[in-house]
């Protein structure tokens, strides 16, 4: 059987007057219905591997790959066109903060509905109802009253919910989500994450987390990759943070605050310059 | 027992008028000891940061009072009020000047208050936040957001203040250098017997920092605990423990799919 | 280069200053390298560096006298060429000593608007947006009335009580200029006001006085100040436009606006006459366009690197 995602040897590069920024330098992984996490500091790649499997690279981004293939399309070859209809459709992303990803002229109703028949060639009236499911799905109270409601009337949980909901009505196989809690209370957090868990599950969705929150990740995902300076530098199987080898993961589950065991002062993270080579 | 520092009684804040008033902050008291360190916490819009922007005059009272070492604080603050208390924001991206140079930032409050020597001063300043004078005549965007939020540190820290309010100062930071500026908020407290009043919405970093605490939920006061009681888990509130149960991770419950189930349509 | 920068260079862009003076000295020489490196910033920096230099020299650069006629039969209204090289007008005047002349007058207006409506138009749109409530309200309102009335008219009627004559025209130009500087400077302090790092110096005890001055007005300096330079070719023209109704320059004084006014009849005919101060009208415009444009980007640290 054919992985759902297959990436090997990525690369994003963005070519500027000062010099080539190498945003992703060769990372490999195969996805398969499953939740894999992706965690790392900021600018350590995470968000452009993302957008690069969706082919959302900013402009003077160049992508290039040994293979990058969904379900068996290859998507280096594949033409604007056929990746545009497949995302959406068949892959999809979440972002952090649904208050700039959502269109704030819009009633949170229409913009589902809208996502929902750029793909799908149904009637009005079932894209109501279907959007009336999805958000139930989301476990939103009230669905009929808040698909008339515009974005900035909602709360940060709530909005992200709108996002999942609109993101996953057209059934995708393949989700990826970018720091879809960071902007989100931990007891939200919790909300968000299981409806996530639910859906992938029920669906058999391939979910691809992007996170800098090591624990949430491990706890939430079947595996872990750990990318330092735009590559992978370690693969976790889920929970098993404990058997984190190689010392930049290490450190960072050593410089958390913990509230049981803390230590003062908190132990630093010391880089070493062959992680990133 | 000495006077607090900072004492805190029925403070409300109100912002809006007429039908549309929100009561940002309900009845909340509390005091500081010298040399103390308060954490706040609850989730966002629980009124954290009105408590900070109430005590520095940012926000207006509508009702309550507040004394700084046993004297009533008058509004508008004197300028005795800000050499004692200062604050460092979130957001090291916002809370610096885009066209001062780190130099210029960290000069202002000591024209303001007309202290000498301040270039000896500055240099000083850098070295107490663990930067070199080579970073003296940088601009904010040249620094990195962890050095950003050491130069806001050296900036609330130049007049000596005995209080500094921290509202979220790691929360828009890596874990990595979290930890740092953490243990340099913790080597600073030490060396000047600083009080701390920390906000943040994460529970295991007020526990590192702070002894005692305040949860905090739509502008009241719900619960007053203490870090070891964060610990070993003996909150008296639902809302504390539920917080403290989602901070530790996420956590399956009852039997999930298995995750190569069958696609739902097809 | 195989050659290192010279101890110079290298003390100017060094990263870690020793002194305040060489910081200051070393971010001049970083903005001025980036408004070096700014093409159309340089043709405006050239344009207007010329315009001083022929204002300031127009005596030694003038081929005949700017005022004085010459001979109403033979020399009215002649195409340029040898002698005069940018011809006549219907007064017999070289159209060229005119023009250089005329620079003068054109400095001194854009000059003198800038520096009178620009200060006002900065404190109003500050002052406004940092207080807000009813001195905002009343700030506006006022705003608003001159807005309301066409600056050509509202320039007028202040000529009209203030008495004709050039230094009235400016002033009147100068009290008429500021409304847009004002509403664009209290937008920016709108969104400035409550940052955080305006919080941070109420914090440290600093005076209203001192944010609006050090710290807000800074940054609403740049794009004021650009749009005062796409202003530049509209107070030109007002000022020609009262030179035109009597109400400013008064022939036979040598300014530009005037210099199209009186060209204006001889349109078919003779070209020139209107065309040549005209030209020179766009190309300063042009001029300090391209120079705003390029010190907005010159002065923001950020855009270097
Ligand atoms: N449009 C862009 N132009 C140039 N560099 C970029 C651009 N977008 C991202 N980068 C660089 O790519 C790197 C990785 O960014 P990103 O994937 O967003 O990191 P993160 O892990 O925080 O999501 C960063 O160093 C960033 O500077
Ligand atoms: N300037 C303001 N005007 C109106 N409402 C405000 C203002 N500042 C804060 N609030 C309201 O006060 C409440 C508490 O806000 P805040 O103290 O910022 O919360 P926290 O810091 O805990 O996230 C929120 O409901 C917020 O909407
Ligand atoms: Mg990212
Ligand atoms: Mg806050």
């Amino acid at each position: 059987m054919t992985p759902l995602l297959e990436v090997e040897d990525l690369h994003v590069r963005f070519p500027l007057t000062e010099g080539t920024i190498e945003a992703v330098r060769g990372i490999s992984f195969t996805l398969g219905r499953e939740r894999l996490g992706i965690v790392g500091e900021s600018g350590s790649g995470k968000s452009q591997t993302g957008r690069a499997i969706l082919g959302l690279t900013a402009r003077p981004g160049e992508v290039t790959a040994k293979r990058l293939a969904f379900d068996g399309i290859d998507l280096m070859a594949a033409p604007e066109r056929l990746r545009r209809s497949l995302r959406g459709s068949r892959m999809t992303m979440v972002m952090q903060d649904p208050r700039y990803s959502l269109n704030p002229v819009m009633t949170v109703g229409q913009q589902i509905i809208e996502s929902y028949r750029a793909h799908k060639r149904v009637s009005g009236r079932d894209a109501r109802r279907a959007a009336l499911a999805m958000l139930d799905e989301v476990r939103i109270t009230a669905p009929d009253r808040v698909m008339a409601l515009y974005p900035h009337e909602l709360s940060g949980g709530m909005g992200q919910r709108v996002m999942i909901a609109m993101m996953l009505i057209t059934g995708p196989e393949l989700l990826i989500a970018d720091e879809p809690t960071s902007a989100l209370d931990v007891t939200v957090r919790g909300e968000v994450l299981r409806i996530l868990d639910q859906l992938v599950a029920e669906r058999g969705m391939g979910l691809i987390l992007i996170s800098h929150d090591l624990e949430m990740v491990a706890s939430f995902c079947d595996r872990v990759l750990v990318m330092y300076a735009g590559k992978i530098v370690e693969e976790l199987a889920s929970g098993a943070l404990d058997q984190a080898r190689h010392p930049y993961t290490r450190g960072l589950i050593g410089c958390l605050p913990k509230l049981a065991g803390d230590s003062h002062p908190l132990p630093v993270l010391t880089r070493d310059p062959a992680w990133a080579r | 027992m000495a006077t607090p520092l900072i004492e805190a009684r029925n403070l409300s804040v109100r912002f809006g008028v007429g039908r549309l008033t929100v009561a940002a902050l309900d009845d909340v008291s509390f005091t500081l000891a010298p040399g103390e360190s308060l954490g706040l916490v609850g989730e966002s819009g629980s009124g954290k940061s009105t408590v900070l922007r109430a005590l520095t005059g940012l926000a207006p009272l509508s009702g309550g009072s507040l004394k700084l070492g046993g004297v009533a604080v008058p509004t508008p603050r004197r300028m005795n009020f800000f050499t004692a208390v200062q604050m460092v924001f979130q957001d090291p991206y916002a809370s610096l000047h885009p066209r001062h140079t780190v130099d210029q930032i960290l000069a202002e409050p000591l024209a303001i208050h007309r202290i000498p020597h301040a270039e000896t001063r500055i240099v000083a300043a850098l070295r107490e936040v663990g930067l070199g004078p080579s970073y003296r005549f940088r601009y904010p965007h040249q620094l990195s957001g962890g050095q950003r939020q050491r130069i806001a540190i050296a900036r609330a820290l130049i007049l000596r203040p005995k209080v500094v309010l921290l509202d979220e100062p790691t929360s828009a930071l890596d874990a990595s250098v979290q930890a740092e500026i953490l243990n340099l908020l913790e080597d600073l407290r030490r060396a000047f017997g600083l009080a701390y009043i920390l906000v943040s919405h994460d529970l295991a970093v007020v526990a590192h920092l702070c002894e005692r605490l305040i949860v905090l939920r739509q502008g009241r006061m719900i619960e007053e605990t203490t870090a070891g009681a964060l610990r070993d888990g003996s909150v008296k509130t639902d809302y504390t423990r539920a917080m403290l149960a989602a901070s530790g991770g996420f956590t399956r419950v009852g039997p999930t799919a298995p995750p190569t189930a069958p696609l739902r349509n097809t | 280069m195989a050659a290192g920068p010279s101890p110079l260079t290298a003390w100017l862009t060094t990263a870690e200053p020793q002194s305040r003076t060489q910081a200051r000295v070393g971010h001049a020489y970083q903005s001025f390298r980036r408004l070096a490196r700014n093409p159309t910033a340089m043709a405006g920096l050239v344009i207007v560096g010329l315009l001083v230099f022929v204002a300031a020299f127009a005596p030694l650069l003038a081929t005949h006298s700017p005022i004085a006629s010459g001979d109403l039969r033979t020399e009215r209204l002649l195409p340029p060429g040898p002698v005069f090289w940018l011809g006549t007008d219907d007064q017999a005047r070289d159209i060229y000593s005119r023009l250089l002349y005329g620079s003068r007058l054109t400095l001194a207006v854009v000059i003198l608007v800038s520096i009178i409506a620009t200060p006002i138009g900065l404190a109003i749109g500050t002052v406004s947006g940092y207080f807000g409530g009813w001195l905002d309200r009343v700030l506006m309102r006022i705003t608003d009335i001159f807005l309301a009335f066409p600056r050509l008219v509202l320039a007028l009627a202040f000529v009209a009580a203030l008495g004709p004559g050039i230094e009235n025209a400016i002033i009147a130009i100068a009290i008429t200029a500021w409304p847009p500087y004002a509403r664009l400077a209290r937008a920016e302090t709108l969104t400035i006001r409550n940052s955080d790092f305006i919080h941070a110096v109420r914090l440290q005890g600093g005076s209203s006085l001192r944010i609006l001055l050090k710290h807000i007005v800074p940054l609403c300096l740049s794009s004021v100040t650009v749009r005062v330079t796409l202003d530049m070719a509209g107070i030109i023209l007002t000022a020609a436009g009262l030179g035109f109704l009597g109400l400013g320059a008064q022939p036979p004084t040598p300014e530009w606006g005037t210099m199209i006014a009186q060209g204006r009849r001889f349109l078919m005919d003779q070209w020139w006459v209107a065309a040549v101060p005209g030209i020179a009208i766009f190309v300063v415009s042009l001029g300090f366009n391209l120079l705003g444009d390029g010190l907005r980007d010159a002065l923001d640290p950020k855009a270097s690197r």
